[in-house]
């Protein structure tokens, strides 16, 4: 394995480590957003056909409102001695970058799994014929949540506005994302073909790791 | 010199735009709501422009960090704001009575300006929320590169998306548009413009005075082993 792949691995396992033992994600995060789909049914008046029609646009909701929370976990957050340990030790950005994606692509995939039965049960939604072709999407949100997340999360970092500042960045530019998931979804439910969609998910994820990469060591020395 | 006259050519350059859009001919179907038509579509083109500068600025500021760069970069993107704040509001009293609604969620490039919209406040607030004026200046740059991706998409939604929203009048092939109506819209870009270019001349000038205000405030010592002043009349 190259030492790039071995550097990106080392800090998404770092992130995860410290995720486990800190539990902020799966802990605080998850629960809060497994609240907020029981939550909004309550504020409703109750009928069960709306609940029905209600159950994707909470799913598309919860998952980038609470996705941003994890992508932007506290406990994830390097402070400037530990970002600048990282410099001095040589720890290429852009391999940063991937790492710190790649642990968030793993709790975001958590969070989706986790609220899937949850809001099939709450909400009781119309079957979806093959759900197994929703898998591919909902991979491919994920993974652009969890870029915007980082991205968003270096360039607030450090800021004491962080908390409210990132989400307000990256929501907008997550649209494209949460459209490509939401109409794959009901492409499937129509028996639709869902290629434009993912062609969609595909190619904001690109330009996300584009944006990413080239903007990977500006950001180092914005934290340093 | 631009000082001055830039604010004022742009004050008679709009006044003329406002003659030129109140006595062109009235459309076939929308009647006199066309003329909001020349301020939407105006405005539309210049925030366009602003977002652009901004992104161009930034770049110039990643690759030379000169000041100069980021003024230009945040004054543009200020004023992009505000022509798309104007843009949507146009709009949206022009859709009323044409459309028959304010907003259509259904269409794309309704919703891809107020994105837009929503991409550079949250610029301008990441701005505001930096103190230390490199890290600001760094920061924005590379949230200028990257947010300007959204021009070309609220460009081209309207071929992108088959949605309420008309395509696009003027191309480079050909023009669907009466001569009287395309000069009063001309006018008005131009007019525009004209504002465009007083108000980022005005807003980088005040930039700078920011900055030497804020570099007097944070002046170390001199004021701060002056005497200290007593309360009198106790």
């Amino acid at each position: 394995m190259s030492s790039f792949w071995r550097q990106a691995l080392q800090v998404a396992k770092r992130d995860l480590l410290v995720e486990g033992r800190a539990g902020e994600g799966v802990g605080i995060v998850l629960p809060f957003g497994a609240l907020a789909v029981f939550v909004v049914p309550l504020a409703t008046s109750g009928s069960a056909s709306l609940l029905a029609d209600l159950a994707a646009p909470v799913y598309w909701l919860v998952t980038l409102l609470f996705g941003m929370q994890l992508a932007l976990r506290q406990t994830a957050t390097e402070t400037v001695p530990q970002r600048r340990l990282l410099v001095l030790l040589g720890l290429d950005p852009v391999a940063r970058f991937v790492g710190r994606t790649l642990s968030a692509w793993v709790l975001l995939i958590g969070l989706q799994l986790v609220l899937i039965p949850l809001v099939v049960l709450f909400y009781e939604p119309e079957p979806v014929p093959t759900p197994a072709l929703m898998l591919p999407a909902l991979a491919l949100y994920a993974l652009g949540l969890a870029m915007l997340g980082t991205l968003a999360g270096d360039l607030t970092v450090g800021l004491r506005t962080r908390t409210a500042l990132a989400p307000m960045l990256a929501a907008p530019l997550a649209v494209p994302l949460v459209m490509g998931a939401s109409q794959s979804l009901i492409s499937i439910s129509r028996g639709e073909g869902i290629l434009t969609w993912t062609l969609l998910l595909v190619a904001t994820d690109l330009a996300l790791s584009v944006a990413g990469v080239v903007t990977a060591r500006p950001l180092e020395e914005t934290a340093t | 010199m631009t000082k001055r006259i830039l604010p004022v050519l742009a004050g008679l350059a709009l006044v003329a735009a406002l003659a030129v859009a109140l006595s062109s001919p009235p459309d076939v179907l929308q009647g006199d709501f066309v003329r909001i038509l020349y301020i939407h579509v105006a405005n539309a083109w210049l925030a366009f422009l602003a977002f652009g500068v901004t992104a161009a600025a930034s770049i110039g500021w990643l690759v030379r960090k000169k000041p100069g760069y980021d003024r230009v970069a945040a004054s543009s993107a200020e004023i992009g704001v505000l022509f798309t704040a104007v843009t949507l509001f146009t709009g949206m009293i022009w859709g009323k009575p044409i459309w028959g609604t304010f907003w259509d969620w259904g269409d794309a490039r309704m919703a891809s300006t107020a994105l837009m919209f929503f991409v550079y406040l949250g610029y301008l607030a990441l701005r505001r929320a930096t103190p230390d004026r490199q890290a600001r200046a760094r920061r924005s740059a590379i949230l200028g590169v990257i947010a300007v991706v959204q021009v070309p998409l609220v460009y081209f939604s309207v071929t992108l998306w088959r949605t309420l929203h008309q395509g696009l009048t003027i191309r480079p092939d050909s023009v669907q548009m009466e001569p009287a109506m395309l000069v009063a819209l001309l006018v008005n870009v131009g007019a525009f413009s004209l504002l465009y270019l007083a108000l980022l001349t005005a807003r980088v000038r005040l930039a700078r005075l920011e900055e030497a205000a804020e570099a007097h405030e944070r002046a170390p010592a001199g004021r701060a082993v002056t005497a200290p002043r007593l309360e009198t009349g106790q």
